[in-house]
C-alpha cells in the first residue's frame, strides 16, 4: 500500500501515491512508551504545537494563514496503542492542481516543519501564557469525560479492570500530573520527543514519490535514534472481579462488562477472535444486537468491542437499570451459546462479509489508509487488505466455539441514576 | 439521462426523473472501493400536521412519528432488513432529521443486490400493532440515552425556547409519552402520504457505473405501481421573528456549565444560486464573528470563557432557520455577555471588509474540495440542498459571486436582539 523509505535509524517515511482524493494528507507521528506522566506532558505539548509557531506566533495569525491557504487543515492529536503513546501532527491541503495559483503543498510541508522544529518560544522555552492556557484546556478536556456518561463508564470499567496498566492510562493524561506541569517540564518533553522518539511520517495523495521524499528530507532533519522497547510483561495491577455499581444523577443505566482473553493482537488466533467478537456484538446482525435489542427490546444499543492490544473484550449497553440482572444474564447466554457451538453459517458468513466491507470501506479515506496501515504494518509478512481478508475466510464455526471458550467475564460495571430519578422509564 | 459536468471540481453528475416522479442522481468517483446509496424522503420531524393522502382534513400526528417510522421500516414479515444487508456484506443505516428521513447503505461488493434491497424495503411498508408496541421499548431507551447527553439537551433546550409553536422545537425522537400513542394506522397514514416516489430522491456515489445503475433503478421502479402523485399539504404555524422564551436552564450531573445562545432567523428568501449565496453568507458571517480567527474567539479563549467545546451552528431548512453558539464555560454569564457585546459591536458599524471576505471565501472553497473526498458528505448534502431547491455543486460559483454587501445583509437578522435566547445546563447547586 505504502512505499517505505528509511530516512535514518528510527525515522521512516511512508508514501501512498493515489489520485483518489482532492487533497494531500500528511501525518507525523512520535511514538514513546505510555506512562501517565508522559501522556500528560505530551497532551499539553500537542496543544502548544497546534497553537502557534515561530513564524506565526499567535493562534489567530496561524489560523488566518491556514484560512488563506484554502482552509488547509492543521491539527495535533494524542492517542495510544498497546503500551505506546502517540503524538501526531497532521495536515491536509487541497491538491494544487484544483486551485492553480498557489503552491499549497510546499507551504503545508513548511508549516509542519516549522511546527515540529521551530515552535513559538521565549527565552528558550514555551511562552508561559500559551502554556498556562493550553494546560487549562487539556485539564478541561480530561474533566469533561464526566459529562459523557457512556465514555465515563467505559473508562471506569478499564480503570477497575487494569488499574495500573496502559489500558486505563488516558492518552490525554491525568489531572494530578497535569496540575504539576511547568513550561520547563513540557519543554524537556519536547526535546526528548524530537531527539529520542521513534518517528513515522505518512503522506497520501497525488504526489510524486521521489519529489516528496526529497522535500520532506530537506524540511526535516532528524538525528538517528534507537526506538524504545517495551518491557516483556507490562504492569497491570490487581484488577477488580465480580460486580461494581456506581451512582450519578442520570436516567439511563450504563452497563459495561469486561472480559479478558489471552488472544492478543498479532497472534495466530487473532483473526479468529476478530470474527468471534463480530458474531458476539460487533454488528447489527450480532447476537447481542439481535437478542438484547431486537428480541427483548431492552436497549437501543448493545455492542461489544475487542481491545486486541490489551486482551480485553468489553460489552456496553444502555438499559433501564432495574433490568441490569436480566441484561447480564442475557449477555452471558449469548456467550454460552457460542461456547456451545451455536453459530449458524449465516452468522459466520455475514460477519466475514461485514468485516471485509468494513476494512475496504475504511480505506476509502486518506486517514483510514494511514490508520489501518499503521496498525497492521509491523505484523509478520506485512499487510495488504486482501491478504488480511483472506485470513478470515477459512475460519469455521468450530474455531469460533473454541475462541468463545477463551473469553472470561471478569467484571460487571453499572453506572446508574440515584434512586429518586431512576424510575421514570416506560 | 442527463449529464452535468462540474469541471472546476472534476466531477460528473448523472440525473434522471423517473416516470413515477423519483429523482435519481449518480456520481461515479474513481479510485473508490465502496458505493454509498441513499434513498431519502422529504419528510421529517416537523411534518406533523398535514392532509393525509386521499383525505380532505388536516390531522396532527404524535411527536416523534417520522423517526418511529424510520425504525419500523427495517422490520418485515420475513425478518430484519439489517440481516439481509449483512448477508450481502453491506452496512446499512438510516437517520431522521427535521425535514428528511434517509435510508442508506455502503458496500464494496454486491452493489445491485444491495440497491434492490434498499429500494424494495423502503417501498414495502409492514407494520403490525405487535411490532409497533415492541419498538417502543427500544426507542424509549434511545430517548433516555439522549436525555442523559448534556450537549444535546443544551442544544435542544435552546431551539425549544426560540420557537413558540413551530414543530422544529420538538425533539426529533419525541418523548416516551408521545410515542406511546403511536399506532400501526398512524404509520401507514404517514407512510402513504410522504413516501410517494415523487417526494423522494436516490443518490448513488462512489464505485458505480452510471448507465448500469440508472437502468437498474429505472427497471426496479417500472415494475412497481404507485398511486398518482398528489401535492402534499403540510401546515406550519406562523412564527414571529422573536424568541419565544428569552432564558432557560436545566440542572444535570455535569462538571461545568454549558451555555448556548440561539438566534432565530428568517428562512432563506430564495432558492437556487441566490439561496445558496445567502446560506454561505450566514456561514461566513458566523465565522467572521465567532470563528477561530475572530477577535471574539481570541479574547474569549485567552480569558478562559470558552474551551475546546466551543462551537457554532447554522441551520436553514424550508420554513425556518436558526443559529446556535455554545460552549462549556465556568463563567456562563460572562460568556453570554461577550457574545451579546460582539453582536452589538458588529451591528453598530460593519467591521469587516473585502480582505475578510476573500480569506473566508478561500477557506470555504478549500473546505468544499476536501468535503468532496467523502461520499457520505456528497450524498447527504446534495439531497438536503436538492430538497431546498439548491445544487451542492454550485457552491464554488456561489462563493465566487459573494460580495461584502451580501454579508452586510445577513448581519441584520443575526444581530436582532429580540431573536435571542440563552440556555444553560448547570451542575447541581452543591457542586462545581
Amino acid at each position: 500500500m505504502f512505499t517505505e523509505t528509511r530516512l535514518t535509524q528510527g525515522v521512516r517515511l511512508y508514501v501512498r501515491r493515489t489520485e483518489q482524493f482532492k487533497t494531500l494528507t500528511f501525518s507525523i507521528r512520535f511514538k514513546q512508551p505510555l506512562t501517565a506522566e508522559g501522556a500528560s506532558e505530551r497532551a499539553v505539548l500537542a496543544n502548544i504545537l497546534e497553537d502557534s509557531t515561530e513564524a506565526y506566533p499567535s493562534r489567530a495569525a496561524l489560523r488566518q494563514a491556514l484560512e488563506t491557504m484554502y482552509g488547509t487543515l492543521y491539527y495535533t492529536d494524542v492517542g495510544k496503542r498497546g503500551g505506546y503513546h502517540y503524538l501526531s501532527l497532521n495536515a491536509e491541503c487541497v491538491d494544487d492542481r484544483l486551485i492553480r495559483d498557489e503552491d499549497i503543498a510546499d507551504w503545508t510541508i513548511r508549516l509542519l516543519a516549522d511546527a515540529v522544529l521551530r515552535p513559538n518560544l521565549q527565552d528558550g522555552t514555551f511562552k508561559s501564557q500559551v502554556f498556562e492556557r493550553e494546560k487549562q484546556t487539556v485539564l478541561e478536556r480530561v474533566r469533561s469525560l464526566y459529562d459523557d456518561k457512556t465514555r465515563y463508564a467505559q473508562q471506569r470499567l478499564l480503570t477497575l479492570l487494569r488499574p495500573e496498566g496502559p489500558e486505563s492510562i488516558r492518552a490525554t493524561g491525568e489531572e494530578t500530573h497535569l496540575e504539576a506541569l511547568t513550561p520547563e517540564k513540557v519543554m524537556e518533553a519536547y526535546r526528548r520527543m524530537i531527539s529520542e522518539d521513534e518517528i513515522e511520517i505518512y503522506v497520501v495523495g497525488a504526489v510524486d514519490e521521489e519529489a516528496i521524499t526529497t522535500s520532506l528530507k530537506e524540511a526535516f532533519h532528524f538525528e538517528e535514534r534507537v526506538p524504545a522497547v517495551l518491557p516483556e510483561k507490562a504492569v497491570r495491577g490487581t484488577g477488580k472481579q465480580g460486580r461494581v455499581s456506581e451512582k450519578q444523577n442520570m436516567k439511563q443505566g450504563k452497563l459495561h462488562i469486561g472480559f479478558s482473553t489471552p488472544v492478543m493482537f498479532g497472534t495466530e488466533d487473532f483473526p479468529k477472535m476478530q470474527l468471534t467478537n463480530g458474531i458476539f456484538g460487533g454488528f447489527p446482525h450480532s447476537k447481542l444486537f439481535m437478542n438484547v435489542r431486537e428480541k427483548e427490546s431492552m436497549a437501543y444499543y448493545a455492542a461489544s468491542s475487542y481491545l486486541s492490544r490489551y486482551g480485553l473484550i468489553t460489552v456496553s449497553a444502555g438499559i433501564d437499570a432495574d433490568l441490569a440482572d436480566k441484561a447480564v444474564k442475557l449477555i452471558d447466554e449469548q456467550l454460552e451459546a457460542m461456547r456451545a457451538g451455536e453459530i449458524t453459517d449465516t452468522e459466520l458468513g455475514q460477519t466475514k462479509a461485514m468485516l471485509a466491507n468494513q476494512l475496504r470501506e475504511a480505506l476509502d479515506s486518506s486517514r483510514g489508509q494511514i490508520e489501518i496501515f499503521d496498525q497492521y504494518k509491523d505484523l509478520p509478512g506485512g499487510f495488504t487488505p486482501e491478504g488480511w481478508i483472506a485470513k478470515w475466510e477459512p475460519v469455521t464455526a468450530d474455531d469460533i466455539r473454541n475462541m468463545a471458550g477463551k473469553i472470561d467475564r471478569q467484571l460487571v460495571y453499572l453506572l446508574s441514576g440515584k434512586e429518586e430519578s431512576a424510575d421514570e422509564n416506560a | 439521462m442527463k449529464t452535468l459536468e462540474y469541471s472546476r471540481v472534476n466531477e460528473t453528475l448523472y440525473h434522471e426523473t423517473l416516470p413515477n416522479g423519483l429523482q435519481v442522481f449518480i456520481l461515479p468517483k474513481s479510485g473508490f472501493s465502496k458505493t454509498y446509496v441513499s434513498f431519502t424522503t422529504r419528510y421529517g420531524s416537523v411534518d406533523n400536521t398535514f392532509i393525509p393522502l386521499g383525505k380532505d382534513e388536516i390531522v396532527r400526528v404524535p411527536d416523534g412519528i417520522a423517526h418511529f417510522l424510520e425504525h419500523k421500516m427495517f422490520e418485515k414479515e420475513d425478518g430484519d432488513v439489517f440481516q439481509k444487508f449483512g448477508m450481502n456484506g453491506a452496512s446499512a443505516n438510516a437517520f431522521t432529521s427535521f425535514t428528511r428521513t434517509a435510508y442508506l447503505f455502503s458496500a464494496t461488493e454486491n452493489l445491485y443486490p444491495n440497491t434492490e434491497l434498499l429500494l424494495n424495503f423502503v417501498q414495502a411498508p409492514y407494520f403490525t400493532e405487535e411490532t409497533v408496541e415492541k419498538e417502543k421499548g427500544i426507542i424509549g431507551q434511545e430517548i433516555t440515552m439522549y436525555d442523559d447527553l448534556p450537549d444535546w439537551r443544551a442544544y435542544f433546550g435552546t431551539i425549544e425556547n426560540l420557537y413558540k409553536e413551530h414543530p422544529v422545537k420538538i425533539d426529533i425522537a419525541g418523548t416516551v409519552e408521545s410515542i406511546s400513542k403511536i399506532t400501526a394506522d398512524h404509520l401507514y397514514e404517514c407512510y402513504h402520504t410522504f413516501y410517494h416516489p415523487s417526494n423522494m430522491l436516490v443518490f448513488a456515489v462512489g464505485a458505480v457505473d452510471p448507465e448500469e445503475m440508472m437502468t437498474f433503478i429505472r427497471d426496479n421502479q417500472a415494475a412497481k405501481t404507485f398511486d398518482k402523485p398528489e401535492r402534499i399539504v403540510r401546515q406550519f404555524p406562523q412564527e414571529k421573528m422573536e424568541a419565544a422564551v428569552k432564558e432557560g436552564s436545566l440542572e444535570m450531573d455535569v462538571s461545568k456549565p454549558k451555555v448556548h445562545l440561539g438566534i432565530k432567523l428568517p428562512a432563506l428568501a430564495q432558492e437556487g444560486l441566490e439561496g445558496l449565496k445567502q446560506e454561505l453568507s450566514y456561514q461566513i458571517m458566523m465565522d467572521l464573528l465567532f470563528g477561530k480567527t475572530s477577535k471574539f474567539y481570541t479574547d474569549a479563549y485567552e480569558e478562559g470563557l470558552i474551551d475546546e467545546s466551543f462551537s457554532t451552528d447554522f441551520t436553514a431548512e424550508e420554513g425556518f432557520a436558526f443559529s446556535v453558539i455554545g460552549s462549556d464555560s465556568a463563567k456562563p454569564e460572562e460568556l453570554t455577555r461577550k457574545i451579546q457585546d460582539t453582536l452589538q459591536w458588529a451591528s453598530e458599524k460593519f467591521p469587516f471588509g473585502q480582505e475578510d471576505l476573500d480569506r473566508q471565501r478561500r477557506r470555504r472553497i478549500g473546505f468544499f474540495m476536501r468535503a468532496l473526498n467523502s461520499v457520505e458528505y456528497i450524498a447527504n448534502q446534495f439531497t438536503r440542498y436538492a430538497f431546498n431547491g439548491m445544487n451542492l455543486f454550485d457552491t464554488v460559483t456561489a462563493l465566487e459571486a459573494l460580495e461584502v454587501k451580501d454579508l452586510q445583509e445577513v448581519l441584520v437578522p443575526l444581530t436582532d436582539e429580540k431573536a435571542r435566547t440563552v440556555f444553560t445546563v448547570k451542575p447541581p447547586a452543591n457542586k462545581g
